[in-house]
């Protein structure tokens, strides 16, 4: 076994096959078009002969003997009754044909200039040009040799050079007359090798003349496998079909030359062999037809095969399939730790890892086989499905043998065992955009047909359970274990480089649990504290508080019990209502959270503190205290959350978007007010009053202006709505708490809808000169062009629906528009990017070791590590060398902080006005995917 | 490659293209041409005129020589008699030390003494937050030692695969953003191409901008100056004879008649318009100036307009038919009567308390010509711009810059490391080379991984062609062959050495 032993291949050189190489390597020649005899057995001198590998099980390879799987395939090969012109290199014959002199074949360029480019291609390389720079460089001599031709007799031979032209896809004219590859093949082959260098061929890898083939490549038949259907029938593949047509026109021709035909005959016959050959290489070369298989479909050959994304490369090479995985749909379980998986036991009977047998465990692995491949029991307990003797026999464990093959273990035995509780895998879901689209998770074999992730670590998967699948891998060897371990595992991923910030974190109703265990601190008699406590599986209660005589706990102590004990932090909550002056340590909405020892001394705890994206909390701890202890944070936090949630019990419906009548009747006033002041405005543009906006034509203006007034209008509307939802109602706490939804979400709901728009514009096609046949036709009022004045509550009229769907559709052809291109966008920037490594001396190179950076980032930081990007935490430092005292600094530091943090204001009252679309488009994304 | 360049080069130079055809065949790139000589030149088949345009626009001279005076001086002088040495320009070098503060200084000595790596920026942080507070020398020590401790820790590992990372962080955003091309940037009336398009086009680094925008400052004196900067901004904005002057074509006879709008007229801030036009017009080509019409043969409302007092222009075609006829309609109404090339138009805003010119459109060159205007602060969206006109360290930041504020526009944040590897890979090797097939990817070393990329099939002929070699040092390749990649933990061997039996521990 190669196992532990690297060899690695060295480098990988391009060449041509020379004809005589091309004959030299083949097992055989292949005469006969025909693949197989009237008994089902491969013909001899056919394009099945077994000398080129076999295929079927039973026979055996003429060549090497083997049978099917052992042997490689060997190539045969086809030689050609006339030369022809291999399709890829038309370009470059046409060039050497221009750039060399008809009847010497050397470069009609004088010594002294071949000379001079040569010397110059020398200068380039000790330079360090790459291999592109040398190509560009020997197109632009052969130009200046074909231009010279042109106008030049030969500088050695003294003869008058002809124009070359090319007929797409492979003839060649020499002044118009016909010049057949036998007449091209004479001439590359007159080019002498110094010539060639300049024109950038390598003479030693490539000679001219074996782009025009004499003898044709036969590949094995294993690279092209004929199938047997269901009815008994061959069924062959393309590549041969095409190799048929070859043989075939081949023979013929050669048969009509023998005989002397009439010359026509023979050319055309010639042509028709150009034509095969051409297909078989690439069969969408331009200017001539595919080749079709009999059904119509056209052939996949040589450059087909290759290209692509199902290609050989992007599909075979670049990606492969491989065994120990599995795939099924997800679902969320909240007792997980971040860094499990629920595995179906169904799928760890399957999945197998190999153990190498020592004289340590050879015991417990005996147990393991003994179980066989499917033990039975109540509890899950690892069986063992094969067993690898040092002899690398694979040996099936059935319950029959089980016993048997147990007694035989010996120690370097290799046992695959299923999986077990504690194993290291790695888990995935497409697409993979970014390397925490893939961590390694721990396994915990479950009951149940789904894999079990907790709910923490959907936004880095960017999963959902609406039934989305996602991928498993055991990892099969110890070196690879390590490696997920130390580098791969949930917990180490929970700062994202992207920016520096935690991707791990609270989702949805952790948040809101955690927003209702501190929000105003409330407090909690022991039965609850207990039931909250027992969830986190601690076993024991923090110090209680009294009063009047009875003991209760606050929620703020209960968050306290999870956090580090020296920690400390301060920042404003994602419920901070940015009044104009922070109150501080004052704050009226308990939003601004400050962190002592390890208890929380005042402030909410959010989305701001513990949520995947900006939870500074997690932040903190998972920089200075460690991923494992983030982790343990992220589960505990998860728990509590739990607690505290289903103490009181949360759930939002259609009467949370209640709002008193007095309200409806103030939205309703407002809307209306607006419609006229539209009115009024569409009246000015009508008879020309209208104030022309600079740089805008009168149409736009009256479209901005309107947009203007019914945006403030649908702003009004929800803050009319939002004056009577208060912070007891539940779609309103996850609003304001970061959990789920927007205030702009919930005014849509309780007051009106608004604007609907596509392109950024209000809506205006759909019939002439109107958007429906329910309006006047260029009414450009309110709500013939798209105001939805109805809230979702209330419902919305057939036309508003209408509109609505029009606002929507948008949103998903956008969607749909935008994967792929971000797609390719991806694709393009891996593929440039992906050689970039940090070397040990800091600098950033590519593999042709030129420094693409001097100091990565201009400062050496791992953005991972960075403090929101800046590369150390000031605040943290000062306070640690200083203390708490110096309050100047400190204070200075506060306002730095929470002024740092880029993020998009998710509040109503500040984006309202611009966020119209985005809103729109949050309504649909839920649905949008699987 | 260096041929093309060079030429490129010269091009962008706005050498005119029959000097490029002589020199190109005589010279390989611009530093052998920079050394040639006005003789040297003539040498080689160019006029003595040529000569001198062509080292003017290299720069090689500092003040534009008139070609006859040259002339002059150029045959007085014996044949023998060395050139003159050319005066070389004398370029300020602009003062970029930033003064320090005392304190800054005294930081930046304490940590060359104490050995720290901290690097300049994170000083001049300390520095800014400690700077007027009583703090012990002691203190001091402690806290750059604790910052450069914490620098250290956050300080990316060797091997890191740092260009997986960028491309992986700007590339997962993508998916979020919004594909809607329009937006309004602070400025209502002028579109602005956002999001993922945007993105796509840095990257791609296009040559011209879907939306090419410019945000001109002008100097600080002038800045607060509504009429003033109005002025100005009036003469950046594309003037064409059609937004002067209504045009009458005069089918019986031939004619076009060019009648300037008084009211369109002040509005551009124009009080002669007749000359203004006649001398752009003059210079068209197949157009002929007609200065004597007979009044019978004027069309009517021409005639009126002529009586108003304002004049009237008549031109005809030189040889006339509806073809050129129409030709010249058009050509007039195209010319420019003033304004830079390329700015369809020129809106004031104001920002805190000056006002600032926003423009659609952009023409950088021609711009930085123009005086009153703060050069420093002007910007242009076009990457290509920059790079032709500030060089390709200036277009680096540009690239930076609109990556950065394009993902920041759309609330994203992504760390502006990741953009600044990526904008140094474009500029890697001194022009802008875009991230694809044609750029980065398709210049790649290894055959493999550029035939796993797009073009499979080329790349591999060719390579077979001119005998290429693979030597498996990116991560394509390896993964095509199977092996582990150069990166991380696959850059490393480690070998482990069990202690042999009986060694003492």
């Amino acid at each position: 076994m190669m196992r532990g032993v690297s060899k690695r291949i060295g480098s990988i050189k391009f060449a041509c096959l020379s004809p005589d190489e091309i004959r030299r390597m083949s097992a055989t020649k292949i005469i006969t078009a025909d693949t197989y005899n009237d008994d089902g057995f491969p013909i001899d001198a056919g394009l099945m002969d077994t000398h080129l590998g076999v295929i079927e099980p039973g026979l055996m390879c003429k060549t090497c003997g083997h049978k099917v799987d052992e042997c490689p395939g060997h190539f045969g090969h086809i030689d050609l009754a006339m030369p022809v012109i291999h399709v890829g290199y038309v370009k470059e014959i046409k060039k050497l044909l221009q750039a060399t002199c008809k009847s010497c074949g050397k470069l009609v360029l004088t010594e002294e200039d071949v000379k001079e480019y040569r010397q110059r291609m020398d200068t380039m390389e000790e330079l360090g040009s790459d291999a592109i720079d040398m190509r560009e460089f020997s197109k632009e001599t052969a130009k200046a040799a074909a231009e010279k031709a042109m106008k030049e007799v030969c500088p050695h031979c003294g003869v008058e050079q002809k124009k070359i032209t090319l007929d797409k896809p492979t003839t060649f004219r020499e002044d118009g007359h016909k010049l057949t590859p036998k007449e091209v093949r004479e001439r590359l082959e007159r080019i002498p090798d110094v010539d060639l260098i300049p024109l950038g061929i390598d003479p030693g890898a490539c000679r001219p003349e074996w782009m025009v083939l004499t003898a044709l490549p036969v590949p094995p038949v294993t690279v092209r496998p004929s199938i047997t259907l269901e009815s008994g029938d061959r069924s062959e593949d393309d590549l041969t079909h095409k190799l048929v047509d070859v043989l075939r026109i081949n023979q013929r021709l050669r048969e009509n030359r023998d005989a002397g035909a009439p010359q026509l005959i023979v050319e055309d016959l010639w042509e028709l062999l150009q034509y095969h050959v051409t297909t078989y290489y690439d069969n969408q070369t331009s200017g001539i037809p595919p080749a079709r298989h009999r059904s119509g479909r056209p052939l996949k050959t040589l450059v087909q095969r290759l290209k692509g994304k199902e290609g050989r490369f992007r599909s075979n090479l670049s990606g492969k399939r491989v065994n120990f995985s599995a795939r099924t749909v997800v679902s969320p379980d909240p007792w997980l730790s971040i860094n499990q998986v629920g595995v179906p036991t169904f799928a760890a009977r399957e999945l197998t890892v190999p153990v190498n047998v020592t004289k340590d465990n050879i015991e417990v692995l005996r147990n393991m086989v003994k179980r066989g491949p499917a033990p039975v029991g109540l509890v899950y307990e690892p069986g063992v499905n094969y067993v690898i003797r040092q002899d690398s026999r694979r040996i099936r464990v059935t319950e029959r043998n089980a016993e048997t093959v147990a007694e035989g273990i010996e120690i370097n035995y290799i046992v695959e065992r299923h999986l077990m509780d504690g194993d290291i895998v790695l888990f995935n879901r497409q697409p993979s955009l970014h390397r925490m689209s893939m961590m390694a998770h721990m396994v915990k074999v479950m009951p149940g047909k789904t894999f079990r992730l907790n709910l923490c670590v959907c936004p880095p998967y960017n999963a959902d359970f609406d039934g989305d699948e996602m991928n498993l891998h055991v990892l099969q060897s110890e070196e690879a274990r390590a490696e997920a371990h130390i580098l791969m595992k949930v917990q180490e991923h929970i700062l994202s480089p992207r920016f520096g910030g935690p991707i791990i974190g609270a989702i949805h109703d952790h948040i809101t649990g955690v927003f209702q265990l501190t929000y105003h601190d409330p407090h909690f008699n022991k039965a609850q504290t207990l039931f909250i406590v027992s969830k986190m599986g601690k076993n024991q209660l923090p110090e209680p508080m009294t009063e009047k005589g009875n003991e209760f706990w606050t929620g703020k102590t209960l968050f306290s019990t999870i956090l580090p004990p020296d920690f400390d932090a301060q920042f404003k909550a994602h419920i901070c209502q940015k009044c104009n002056k922070c109150e501080k340590e004052n704050c009226q909405h308990d939003a601004y959270v400050k962190i002592r020892n390890g208890k929380l001394l005042m402030g909410t705890i959010d989305d701001n503190a513990i949520g995947s994206g900006d939870g500074k909390i997690l932040d903190k701890i998972a920089r200075d205290y460690g991923a494992d202890r983030a982790r343990e944070f992220l589960d505990d936090v998860t728990k509590l959350a739990i607690g505290s949630i289903m103490v009181r019990g949360f759930s939002t419906g259609i009467d949370d978007e209640d709002i008193p009548e007095e309200a409806k009747r103030q939205i309703e006033d407002k809307i209306n007010n607006t419609f006229s002041e539209v009115d009024h405005l569409v009246a000015s543009y009508r008879d020309g009053t209208l104030d022309q906006l600079p740089g805008r034509s009168l149409e736009e203006t009256l479209e901005v202006e309107a947009m203007k007034k019914l945006g403030d209008a649908r702003d009004e509307a929800g803050r009319i709505a939002g004056k009577h939802l208060g912070i007891e109602n539940a779609a309103v706490q996850m609003a304001k708490s970061g959990a789920r939804g927007s205030m702009l979400n919930l005014s849509q709901m309780a007051g009106c809808i608004g604007q609907q728009a596509v392109r950024g514009e209000r809506l205006s096609r759909g019939y002439w000169n109107r958007t429906l046949p329910h309006f006047q036709k260029g009414d450009l009022g309110a709500q013939a062009k798209g105001f939805v004045k109805n809230s979702y509550k209330s419902g919305l009229t057939p036309t508003e629906f209408f509109f609505h769907s029009m606002g929507g559709r948008e949103g998903l052809v956008d969607t749909a528009v935008r994967t792929s291109r971000s797609g390719y966008m991806q694709r393009r920037l891996i593929n440039a990017l992906e050689d970039l490594k940090l070397k040990q001396d800091g600098t950033v190179r590519n593999t042709a070791d030129s420094i693409i950076q001097f100091e990565y980032g201009e400062d050496g930081i791992d953005p991972t590590r960075s403090v929101q990007g800046d590369a150390i935490d000031l605040d943290d430092v000062l306070r640690h060398v200083l203390g708490e005292h110096n309050a100047d600094l400190l204070t200075r530091a506060d306002e730095r902080k929470i002024g740092g943090y880029a993020t998009v204001e998710k509040d109503l009252m500040e984006t309202i006005s611009e966020e119209e679309e985005e809103s729109e488009e949050s309504d649909f994304d839920s649905g949008g995917e699987e | 490659m260096a041929q093309k360049d060079f030429i490129k080069g010269l091009q962008r130079k706005e050498v005119p293209e029959d000097i490029i055809d002589v020199v190109k065949d005589h010279y390989s790139n611009q530093t052998d041409l920079g050394k040639a000589t006005a003789k040297d030149l003539v040498g080689v088949g160019l006029s003595e005129e040529q000569a001198d345009v062509l080292l003017n626009k290299l720069g090689k001279r500092t003040s534009v020589v008139v070609p006859v005076k040259k002339k002059a001086t150029g045959k007085k002088r014996s044949k023998d008699e060395p050139e003159e040495p050319s005066t070389p320009y004398v370029y300020e070098i602009p003062d970029k030390s930033k003064q320090y503060s005392v304190f800054e200084k005294q930081l930046f000595a304490k940590c060359e003494e104490l050995k720290l790596l901290l690097p300049r920026r994170v000083i001049l942080n300390i520095a800014h937050r400690l700077e007027g507070n009583d703090i012990s020398k002691e203190n001091l020590v402690k806290i750059l030692k604790a910052a450069n401790q914490k620098f250290m820790d956050h300080m990316m590992d060797p091997n890191e695969s740092a260009g997986i990372l960028a491309a992986q962080s700007i590339g997962e955003p993508g998916t979020q953003m919004t594909m809607r091309t329009f937006h309004y940037a602070g400025v209502a009336e002028i579109n602005v191409t956002l999001g993922l398009p945007r993105l796509i086009e840095i990257v791609d680094a296009r040559r011209v901008p879907s939306t090419p925008m410019m945000t001109i400052y002008v100097e600080k004196a002038l800045s607060s100056d509504v009429d003033k900067v109005k002025a100005i901004a009036s003469n950046i904005e594309i003037t064409t004879v059609l937004d002067l002057a209504d045009i009458e074509t005069d089918l019986h006879n031939m004619r076009l008649f060019i009648l300037p709008d008084a009211r369109k007229c002040t509005q551009k801030n124009i009080d002669n318009p007749i000359e203004l036009i006649q001398d752009k017009v003059s210079r068209l080509r197949g157009i002929v100036m007609v200065t004597e019409v007979s009044k019978e043969s004027l069309p009517a409302n021409v005639e009126l307009a002529g009586e108003a007092g304002i004049g009237y222009l008549c031109l005809e075609p030189k040889e006339h038919s509806f073809k050129n006829l129409q030709k010249a309609l058009e050509m007039v109404k195209a010319s420019k009567v003033k304004g830079v090339e390329g700015i369809t138009r020129a809106i004031l805003r104001k920002k805190d308390d000056q006002y600032v010119i926003y423009t659609e459109g952009s023409n950088l060159r021609e711009v930085l010509k123009i005086n009153g205007l703060d050069h420093s602060r002007s910007y242009t969206n076009s990457i290509q711009e920059v790079y032709d006109v500030l060089g390709v360290e200036a277009a680096r930041n540009s690239i930076i810059d609109e990556a950065s504020r394009t993902l920041d526009e759309q609330g994203l944040s992504v760390d502006i490391r990741h953009i600044m590897l990526v904008a140094d890979l474009m500029t890697n090797d001194g022009d802008v080379k875009a991230i694809g097939r044609h750029g980065i990817s398709g210049r790649k070393s290894s055959v493999l991984a550029r035939a796993a990329f797009e073009i499979t099939a080329a790349h591999l002929l060719t390579a077979a062609m001119t005998g290429e070699e693979d030597h498996l040092d990116g991560v394509a390749e390896n993964i095509i062959v199977g092996q582990p990649v150069t990166l991380g933990t696959g850059a490393v061997n480690l070998i482990y050495a069990p202690a042999k039996k009986g060694a003492v521990e």
